[in-house]
């Protein structure tokens, strides 16, 4: 599904991009951040005249030109004293708004509520902890945890370890993404907060790429060895790394996944579902950059994710062998020594006698 | 000639305290097995279930345990006397009860250690039972709590390494005491009946086989049956 949604909109934009370079021929996206990305504005029209450039150009509406979306701009804006027309989501995104118009969200909140057209991000650039601040702007943080404390155990942990749309979606799967938390300067005993672009920048990673902070040698993808290392120098600087499970898919039902009542539904999918994990770095731009983590590493026992465990989901095979082994020591008590018991039996008679 | 003495060896507290602890310990050992490998083993309907049975048991053991503390340093005063091994229990008396476990015994040679309520434990129990409580029992209790309330106390497991140290210490030692279940059944076994041992803890009275001439104790302590006292003579 999330494959598809991409695809679609990545057709869409390789599509319509020449027709809106060639719509928007006065008026290309340059010309409007001149003035839109720039603070002052906020001085004449207010905030919501003011965009980033820099999050607006890695999303996926920068590739179609600002024209596409306000079509009725002209060549004389904005000394026309006309008001220019914005393009509704369901134009584009007519499967997303359908499914989402049908959802109990519908008739609460439109799709801007959530997603600013100038900031949106793939589902694949978004953390855990975006999502859940989208629905924090309404659903109270304590208050959920109150509610669900009703039913579930340890709710706050469930919260804090969870996209609120792991559970409230139509995905059936979904995978662990690490994000590296700090302290805050000025700050050692306060809470872990996820760490910045800027922050991480300045702990002066190789060439400057803030992936290599982890994947020291840069082959895209984070070793068992290279996560251990990490975790070793990340404790002296007042970072960890922290664990979240997200859907594989993102959709906009929001239904309760039924299957979430039953513990057992993420907590006895065995470790084979719980090889596959990402660290997400922050980019520039405010979204994240995945970078793949070799399989299994969360269900190493110390050094993979020290930080992330879910009952009998992550549980070590290592670990499981050496408690099967003290176990079975024990069990070598009554089997050695009751068999010698059973055969020597005749001496304890003897004696007795 | 040999006759059998009556020792009141487990006063009431403490057969209170062993059996609510062997229930509490069953109960965690079981359903840490539905917790740990909820796709093979679902002994409780749901996953939910085990898991609260699972810290119910946990607090009924850590509070026993506080009672059992209280009882032995506070009421008897008599922790240090029955639990800390002795210079001589550790140069002399661990091996002399090895020794008889696992070679004297098989060749019918009597018991080195004979219990009484002031010794009640053979040097390599003392042992034992030091470490078991005094070291890992407390570690798996407050290993345990820890785990109750992950969130409010997630900056206590970054000190310690994460909470996958704390959760491998909390089953490792869980472990150890599953292992040490299988050997403490089987040692209660090896008294001069198979019963010898279970019996007490259950009436308080341990049936001793004596040597004519050793260990005569006053006649006449067979009635109230102190705490720390008394033997009765029963053949």
């Amino acid at each position: 599904m999330k494959m598809e949604v991409c695809n679609v909109i990545l057709c869409l934009a390789v599509l319509m991009a020449p027709a809106g370079a060639a719509s928007a021929a006065g008026t290309d996206n340059s010309g409007c951040l001149t003035c839109h990305g720039n603070r002052e504005i906020v001085k004449k029209g207010g905030e919501r005249l003011y965009l980033e450039a820099g999050k607006f150009a890695s999303t996926t509406h920068a590739l179609i030109g600002c024209t596409s979306c306000h079509d009725s701009v002209t060549a004389a804006h904005p000394r026309d004293g006309s008001r220019p027309s914005k393009a509704r989501c369901k134009e584009c995104h007519a499967p997303i708004q359908a499914e989402y118009a049908a959802s109990l969200h519908g008739s609460k909140a439109i799709c801007n509520d959530c997603h600013n057209p100038h900031e949106v991000k793939p589902a694949i650039a978004v953390s855990g902890e975006y999502l859940n601040s989208k629905c924090a702007k309404c659903h109270d943080k304590s208050k959920t945890i109150k509610s669900h404390a009703k039913w579930l155990t340890q709710a706050d942990l469930h919260l804090e370890a969870l996209p609120c749309i792991t559970c409230h979606t139509g995905s059936k799967n979904y995978v662990i993404n690490m994000t590296i938390e700090n302290k805050k300067p000025g700050d050692p005993y306060g809470e872990f907060k996820t760490a910045d672009y800027g922050e991480l920048s300045a702990l002066q990673p190789k060439n400057g790429d803030i992936n290599r902070l982890i994947d020291k040698n840069g082959d895209g993808i984070i070793s068992l060895a290279e996560l251990r290392e990490f975790n070793y120098e990340a404790r002296g600087k007042g970072m960890r790394l922290w664990g979240m499970m997200t859907p594989e898919v993102l959709t906009h039902t929001y239904q309760i996944n039924e299957k979430c009542w039953d513990c057992s539904y993420c907590h006895a999918s065995g470790p084979k579902a719980m090889q596959t994990s990402y660290v997400e770095f922050p980019d520039r731009n405010g979204g994240v950059t995945r970078v793949a983590v070799e399989k299994g590493a969360i269900l190493d026992i110390l050094y993979g994710t020290p930080d992330f465990y879910m009952l009998g989901t992550t549980r070590s095979t290592a670990l499981n062998i050496i408690g099967a082994l003290i176990i079975a020591g024990g069990m070598m008590m009554p089997i050695g020594h009751g068999t010698l018991r059973f055969l020597t039996r005749k001496n304890r008679k003897e004696h007795e006698s | 000639m040999k006759h059998t003495e009556q020792i009141y060896l487990t006063p009431m507290p403490v057969r209170i305290w062993h059996w609510l602890n062997a229930l509490g310990i069953v109960t965690l050992c079981v359903t840490a097995l539905q917790i740990r490998f909820p796709d093979y083993v679902n002994i409780f309907g749901t996953y939910k279930a085990a898991i609260r049975l699972h810290n119910t048991a946990g607090v009924v053991v850590s509070v026993s345990y506080a009672l059992w503390l209280i009882y032995y340093m506070f009421v008897t005063r008599t922790l240090v006397k029955l639990y800390i091994p002795t210079l001589d229990d550790i140069k002399y008396g661990l091996f002399r009860q090895a020794f008889f476990y696992f070679f004297f015994y098989f060749f019918g040679r009597p018991n080195p250690h004979h219990s009484t309520p002031d010794s009640k434990f053979n040097p390599m129990q003392k042992a034992a039972y030091l470490v078991i409580m005094l070291v890992l029992l407390p570690l798996v209790i407050v290993s345990g709590y820890f785990l109750m309330y992950i969130a409010p106390l997630r900056e206590v497991f970054v000190l310690i390494g994460g909470i996958k140290t704390l959760v491998s210490a909390h089953y490792l030692i869980a472990c150890c005491f599953c292992a040490f279940l299988f050997v403490h059944i089987y040692l209660a076994t090896l008294g001069h009946t198979p019963f010898a041992h279970f019996i007490p803890m259950w009436s308080g009275w341990e049936e001793e086989e004596v040597e004519d001439g050793i260990h005569e104790q006053a006649p006449g302590a067979d009635t109230a049956a102190p705490a720390h006292s008394a033997g009765r003579h029963s053949a």
